[in-house]
């Protein structure tokens, strides 16, 4: 028996510190938040900016460590993801705190939800086990269907969110048969022991089990064509919640992906990357065309996510670490873009008007000139046109599938993201083109317009420098 | 010969309440038939020696999980009448479903192409072993990480269903306790000095 | 003598049954809801069988975090289906139309 001492633990701070924040956070709110709301909301912010101290501080770059019998694994994948999640939760926050107050949502139990969902992200991070894998999806699910029905006078969130939990709860239950049939075959949960276990020809059983997990990691990602609860709840549920479901689990469906399918069962890549491509053909076919008949810009934006998932599973498809470091960037830049719209969504509404349709944003230019070219900087980003940041990673998947070949997919790429930009140009259009009529002008909202202008900026920043989180992308995935 | 005599016995009740569940129109039926099929999968569990797990089934689902589930039906008052109506229009696709998967599954286990071996019967475990004791020495060793995980994931349900279900609805009569042990004497007792007076 | 054999039986069906559920009574959340407890039954068998013929107790040790999550879930998932119903009065999946497109 080695002995145990804390030091053994250090590269789990960052779930470590988590779990008590949580707990500081719950307790924080009994004896000072419940007068004063806005108090919680602080510290929770502060508790999250620590977070990503706390992930600096534990990393040891360059190094690959295992802890917990194989459950944990330190490396410098999961050291980007956590930060990078650590600080996408903070902006999302951040942007929410004037919504949540206007709509009476502003508890301790809305943010103490929010943390657990980001624990939730940081364990799949670094999931080491079918067991990891599992107990992190449900911690993210879990505290996400609680908050999109967080609001409980609004009957169109419930409905949302008993769409979500029941089509949920029943990918869990697939993916749970998915992995029972690996660990029969295999007689391990661990990742590294599935990566080792299965040579030779595929048994049925093992395309059966795939299946089920294929099924299961499109289920999270929404890919069509399990993408059924994605419009819903990006419509129905308070726009704050919109925002979080949209931005920070992708990086966990990135993660689950990339553990589970690219590390622990990359040795039969060839069966799930045909399945994997079957699906992100048909969310980048879907997603773009029905997005453009949408005039609710929150579900025309579900209908975006969709199809930009279905790039995210293209850098899969390749089964290189080329394209899954492609995939890594896209999942990066569309987090962050996806943040600002939604911010701007944010920003643009007040009391008794929630800017939601497309209609509602138009002659913004004039309404509000700072916010109507914040938002056209972040949908020309998301349209993939240069030099803004978006145009690089539609570039990295496409450069990604043509070096393995995949003439054709990346024939559907590029046709399927010029039909994409037409609706992402039509918003700009809406805003610079359309008369406002009586539509309300802008308010001021200084903080929440700077850190959007931010966001809006390092879209065009990253776009003009591209390497620079290319490269962070290189290290950490090739050489960690 | 007995332990298969129990087995065929316990998986074709199984069955049969399984079946009860997806087809009975009421849904408090239905609870219970899933009760029945949590009973009798505890009973299995039993005969292949996996004893903590059909204990922990029992006491868990059918204590715990489906009591709430009871409850709940019985609380909505949901409309049977309402419900009774019928199956939706996808039933065949459902049918077509069963028949595709129970091929598939057919399939897969008896042309035995799973890529283990399925027709041994399991290495019998000496007479005083114990299951729990063996679940335990990993539980709080080797999975002690997913182990405090799973404790957030239920403070995660306590926070989720308290916040959702909890309301203060008006006009409502309730205690407050904290105002009850907060209050002190000075408040409700008052000590009146007066003359006694005398019986003219 | 029990195989492996009849315990996948047993599991397969079960899972064929629960999706079945699950398409046969769209309409019915609550059901809905029992036939995913089924679903993840279904699951469990299989561990709790490829565990003991294995020699192997780590798929114990899953099914024991299952029952765990899912008693998790269905707490919530229940909680949910109380605050809908107290705004809809129905738990009917076809009342659930509000949102579309």
């Amino acid at each position: 028996m080695t002995e145990t001492s804390f030091a053994q633990f250090l590269p789990a701070l960052p779930e470590i510190y988590l779990v008590g924040a949580i707990c500081a956070l719950l307790m924080f709110d009994v004896f000072f938040g419940l007068k004063k709301p806005t108090r919680t909301a602080s510290v929770a912010l502060l508790l999250l900016l620590g977070g990503a101290v706390a992930t600096l501080i534990s990393a040891d770059f360059g190094h690959r460590q295992v802890l917990f019998s194989g459950m944990y694994i330190a490396d410098d994948l999961a050291t980007l993801l956590k930060l990078a999640s650590f600080l996408f939760v903070a902006i999302a926050l951040f942007y929410s705190g004037e919504f949540l107050g206007r709509r009476k949502l502003q508890q301790g139990e809305y943010y103490v939800l929010v943390f657990t969902a980001l624990l939730g992200v940081l364990v799949l991070t670094s999931a080491g086990s079918l067991l990891m894998v599992y107990i992190g999806v449900e911690l993210l699910s879990l505290s996400l269907y609680a908050l999109v029905a967080f609001d409980r006078e609004n009957g169109v969130a419930a409905e949302a969110a008993m769409k979500y939990f029941v089509l949920g709860a029943i990918a869990s239950g697939i993916m749970l048969y998915g992995m029972s049939l690996l660990y029969g075959l295999s007689g391990t949960l661990s990742l590294a022991g599935l990566a080792t276990a299965f040579s030779g020809p595929n048994s049925l059983g093992l395309i059966l089990g795939l299946a089920f997990l294929v099924v299961a990691v499109a289920f999270k990602f929404g890919a069509v064509p399990f993408h059924m609860w994605v419009p819903d709840v990006y419509q129905g549920a308070p726009t704050s919640v919109s925002l979080l479901v949209a931005s920070v689990p992708k990086i966990a469906s990135f993660a689950v992906a990339y553990r589970l399918l690219a590390e622990g069962l990359g040795e039969v890549s060839g069966t799930w990357t045909q399945m994997l491509s079957v699906l992100a053909v048909l969310s980048l076919l879907f997603g773009n065309l029905i997005a453009i008949a949408q005039t609710n810009l929150r579900r025309m934006l579900a209908y975006s996510a969709i199809s930009n998932v279905g790039f995210i599973l293209l850098g899969f498809v390749t089964g290189t670490g080329d394209g899954y470091e492609a995939a890594l960037y896209f999942t990066l830049v569309y987090v962050m873009v996806v943040l600002g719209t939604f911010g701007a969504i944010l920003l643009a509404s007040r009391e008794g008007f929630e800017a939601d349709e497309i209609a509602d944003y138009k002659g913004l230019s004039s309404r509000d000139p700072s916010l109507a070219f914040m938002v056209a900087v972040l949908m020309f980003s998301t349209a993939g046109i240069p030099p803004f940041v978006g145009f690089w990673a539609k570039l990295r998947i496409i450069e990604s599938l043509v070096n393995v070949g995949h003439l054709w997919l990346s024939i559907i790429a590029v046709v399927m993201s010029v039909i994409g930009a037409f609706y992402y140009l039509r918003i700009v259009w809406v805003m610079y083109f359309d008369p406002p009529g009586d539509l309300p002008r802008g308010q001021p909202r200084l903080a929440l317009r700077f850190v959007l202008g931010l966001n809006a900026a390092a879209a065009l920043g990253l776009g003009l420098f591209p390497d620079v989180l290319l490269n962070v992308c290189q290290t950490v995935l090739h050489r960690g | 010969m007995l332990v298969q005599i129990l087995f065929y016995a316990f998986a074709t009740v199984l069955m049969g309440s399984a079946l009860g569940v997806i087809l009975s129109r009421n849904p408090v039926h239905s609870a219970l038939y899933l009760v029945l099929a949590f009973f009798t999968s505890a009973a299995l569990w039993l005969l292949i020696e996996a004893e903590f797990l059909a204990i922990v089934l029992v006491l868990v689902y059918v204590g715990a999980v489906m009591v709430l589930f009871l409850f709940v039906v019985m609380m909505l008052d949901i409309n049977v009448e309402e419900v009774r109506k019928g199956f939706t229009r996808h039933a065949w696709l459902g049918w077509l479903t069963v028949l595709a998967l129970v091929a598939e599954i057919v399939g897969v286990v008896a042309v035995k192409q799973l890529g283990i071996d399925v027709t041994k019967a399991a290495v019998p475990v000496a007479a005083d072993h114990s299951n729990t004791a063996e679940l335990g020495k990993v539980l709080y060793t080797t999975y002690v990480y997913p182990f405090e995980l799973a404790a957030v994931v239920l403070l995660v349900a306590i926070v989720a269903a308290i916040v959702l279900t909890m309301r203060k609805r008006q006009g409502l009569k309730l205690q407050d306790v904290g105002a009850q042990v907060a209050t002190r004497r000075e408040d409700r007792v008052r000590l009146v000095k007066m003359q006694a007076e005398r019986r003219e | 003598m029990i195989t492996l054999q009849h315990m996948m039986v047993i599991s397969g069906l079960l899972f064929a049954l629960s999706v079945a559920g699950i398409f046969i009574n769209r309409r019915n959340v609550i059901l809905l809801l029992m036939c995913i407890e089924l679903l993840l039954l279904s699951a469990n068998f299989n561990f709790v069988a490829f565990s003991r013929w294995l020699g192997n107790i780590d798929g114990q040790v899953f099914v024991f975090f299952i029952l765990t999550v899912a008693a998790a879930e269905s707490a919530i998932g229940l909680a949910i289906l109380v605050v809908l119903f107290r705004k809809r009065r129905s738990i009917d999946v076809e009342d659930l139309a509000t949102l579309k497109g």
